[in-house]
């Protein structure tokens, strides 16, 4: 049962002279690709486009709480949604949300991907360490991350505080997630933590991708580390490099359980990005937040597609 | 208790569903003759029926209001039921209990299948009105179990003049001190103020103030109530805004300026609080009878009293009430078997057993009277009567209750005026 018989046309099949096919043969073969492409077609018909044209129309519909559709509503829904008056400071916070945490990532993956390639003892040990973050379900860490900052016994003010950082257990400063401005820092770390695993094991398989003799003619031609880490080892890691950061930016500005678990986006909105925001919104206006939904799809494809040119990954992977 | 609001929440749904559901009933059984169309027909056979002692059962369908298998409320059932078929031989009741989130789903496929139960607790009854599928509350309760409920509650029940809805259980909300922290009760705003500056001196927290997502509207419209504001004036016109409310929040502004709450109630949820004053960490909170075990299981010792919720110039009349109810529906005819059988649960009993179980409250005037004894039980009680109800019975509602619980705790750090103002807008849109 080889698929490379069923992909080539029939046409263009070499092979010993047979009997002619009878119209019904051709036809069938001609079929076959479909068989096989068919189920993955009808998957993603029904997983992507379906949900993707019904998000398009509810933006466009009038939605009573209750869920029950009262007719068209025009470019209502996006119009209620640009004149609430959150919106301008919550996307702000969600391009600040996704740069800091993608930078942070892709500067931290780089380096852990830099020491773990290098042999040294238990290594073995320390790269299934990295794991951790990784196959811990997000939300999970996220609630052990409020839980250890939990301003009366939270593990990390306990430690603040014998180290003489915090005057007193349940005081305000001891309440890192109540205010906007010490709540982002610590959203932002979680983000990164449990960004790292799959960015730096990324960029660690494009590291052991780069061929020993490149470094070897580095150090004939008499490079040193700095330069050969410039010039050789970031170049040859940009397939890597893109893609993880490609990945990271569309997980970032999509999660929602950090924030959700941890501030709920508040106080106000003031944690919460359009991810969260929407998510608020379907609690009270269904349409406004599939014309959120909308806008969230959109930006994602355009800065999407902004990254790829930007990155011309496809002219460097060769 | 977020169920009442839950269960008006999906009665839209239901009321969508219950309309195809109809129209099949009356062809899916033949003994019995369409429900909506002559229910006074039906109530006539099942007047013989039961009064003959030919055998009836009857199909109630209840939510499980336990957390586990210890205290499920099949087992509350088994006894009432068990009780009333004792004393009425001829009529066996058969229950079927069914976890919260699948409730109003597994009912309206019922109903739709023309198989609606003939008692349904906890779900939301106007969508079935509209489809005339249940009986009036004074077709299914004595006139003197109908005398009993509480007013407030029994009023709710109300749907285009009649009765259909019966009020089964009630919470509501009082005001926790913690004895050791607070010697007496505060009844007014100025009272609370020096307590909890008090409080805060010894190192603890004064007033909780749950203003974060979990129930800030619970918690914002006590404090409304106190100062004679609230969501809506008597006419059930909005008036999120108004210049009392907008003094509720200015006051609440300067007590957590002063330190004497938690700090940033904006986001502080009320289980976390409530678990906060169990274990003695602060001085007063508003609760609700769902405390009681929490304080029990975590804190048995904690020298606490419960007391009238504090009013800006004296002690509130009123609370804030909520309640489940429950409804009978026509289809099968047993009008006077459900009459007998509503009677025998109402008794002071099985309203009290239920209470004390699940730490809720009595809908009925005797019950009432009958668990004051319990001295942390009587401020709810003597403030039941007298109930105020979240305007859930307007459609704005909903979208309102999502935005206070969002943002209604940037009114402690912003403008009151502005951030009351912008859920005014919420309510009064479209």
């Amino acid at each position: 049962m080889s698929s490379t018989a069923v992909v080539v046309p029939p046409d263009t099949a070499s092979g010993p002279p047979r009997r002619r096919r009878t119209r019904r043969q051709v036809l069938g073969r001609r079929l076959s690709p479909l068989l096989w492409v068919g189920p993955a077609v009808l998957l993603i018909a029904f997983s992507v486009i379906w949900p993707v044209v019904t998000m398009v129309q509810s933006a466009f519909l009038r939605i009573s709480s209750y869920g029950i559709v009262d007719g068209s509503a025009g470019w209502a829904n996006f119009q209620n949604l640009f004149n609430e008056p959150d919106i301008s400071a919550i996307l702000w916070r969600t391009v600040v949300w996704v740069l800091a945490v993608v930078t942070l990532t892709l500067v931290i993956s780089l380096a852990l991907a830099q020491l773990y390639n290098e042999q040294f003892p238990l290594r073995r040990l320390a790269r299934w360490a990295l794991i951790a973050p990784w196959a811990a379900s997000v939300l999970m860490t996220s609630i052990v991350f409020k839980w250890m900052l939990d301003p009366n016994n939270g593990a990390i003010n306990l430690v603040l505080r014998d180290l003489g950082l915090l005057d007193q257990l349940g005081s305000a400063s001891a309440d890192h997630l109540g205010k906007a401005a010490t709540a982002m820092p610590w959203l932002i770390a979680v983000a990164v933590f449990v960004s790292l695993p799959f960015t730096t094991y990324a960029i660690l398989a494009g590291l052991s991708a780069v061929p020993s003799e490149v470094y070897e003619a580095a150090k004939v031609d008499g490079a040193g580390t700095f330069r050969t880490y410039v010039s050789i080892t970031l170049p040859l890691l940009r397939p890597a490099l893109t893609v993880a950061a490609l990945i990271n930016v569309m997980n970032v500005f999509n999660s929602f359980p950090i924030i959700w678990a941890m501030t709920h986006g508040q106080p106000g909105y003031d944690t919460a990005t359009t991810t969260v925001f929407m998510y608020v919104l379907k609690g009270s206006d269904i349409g406004e937040s599939a014309a959120l939904s909308v806008v969230n799809f959109g930006i994602v494809i355009v800065v999407v597609g902004l990254f790829l040119r930007v990155a011309r990954w496809n002219t460097e992977v060769d | 208790m977020n169920r009442f609001v839950a269960g008006a929440t999906a009665a839209s749904a239901l009321l969508v569903l219950t309309a195809c559901g109809s129209g099949s009933s009356s062809k899916g059984t033949t003994a019995t003759s369409g429900a909506a169309t002559s229910g006074a027909a039906t109530s006539g056979a099942a007047t013989s029926a039961a009064g003959g002692g030919s055998p009836v059962t009857l199909k109630l369908v209840a939510p499980d209001y336990g957390s586990g298998p210890a205290d499920a409320s099949a087992a509350y059932w088994k006894t009432v039921t068990d009780d009333f078929t004792k004393a009425n031989p001829s009529i066996k009741v058969e229950t079927t209990v069914i976890n919260w989130n699948d409730l109003a789903t597994k009912v309206a496929t019922m109903v739709q299948n023309g198989q609606q139960p003939d008692v349904y607790v906890g779900g939301d009854y106007a969508g079935f009105v509209k489809d005339k599928l249940l009986y009036p509350v004074s077709d299914v309760l004595s006139a003197a179990t109908q005398a009993n409920l509480l007013k407030p509650f029994a009023d709710k029940g109300i749907v285009g003049g009649t009765a259909y809805g019966i009020p089964f259980v009630s919470s509501a909300r009082a005001l926790f001190y913690n004895k050791d922290l607070v010697p007496t009760a505060p009844t007014t705003w100025d009272q609370i103020q020096t307590a909890a500056a008090a409080v805060k001196a010894k190192g603890k927290i004064g007033f909780g103030l749950p203003l974060g997502s979990e129930e800030a509207q619970a918690e914002t419209m006590l404090w409304e109530l106190g100062n004679g504001g609230g969501y809506t004036d008597a006419s059930g016109k909005w008036t999120i805004n108004s210049p009392a409310n907008v003094a509720t929040f200015t006051w609440l502004q300067g007590l957590v300026k002063a330190g004497d709450t938690e700090p940033n109630p904006a986001n502080k949820n009320r289980t976390d609080l409530w678990k906060q004053f169990a274990s003695g960490q602060i001085g007063m909170i508003n609760g609700s009878p769902a405390l009681l075990p929490i304080i029990k299981s975590t804190n048995a010792k904690l020298n606490f009293g419960v007391a009238p919720v504090a009013g800006k110039t004296g002690p509130l009349t009123t609370t804030l009430g909520v309640a489940d109810f429950l409804m009978a529906f026509n289809k099968s005819g047993h009008k006077d078997a459900i009459k007998k059988f509503l009677d025998f649960t109402y008794q002071d009993t099985y309203q009290e057993k239920f209470d004390l179980e699940y730490s809720l409250l009595p809908v009925t005037t005797s019950a009432t009277t009958a668990l004051q004894s319990d001295a942390n039980l009587k401020p709810f009680l003597t403030a039941l009567p007298t109930a105020t109800f979240y305007p859930f019975t307007d459609p704005a509602w909903t979208p309102v209750s999502a935005q206070i619980k969002q943002i209604i705790g940037t009114a402690l750090t912003g403008d009151p005026a502005k951030v009351l103002g912008q859920i005014q807008a919420t309510a009064t849109k479209k």
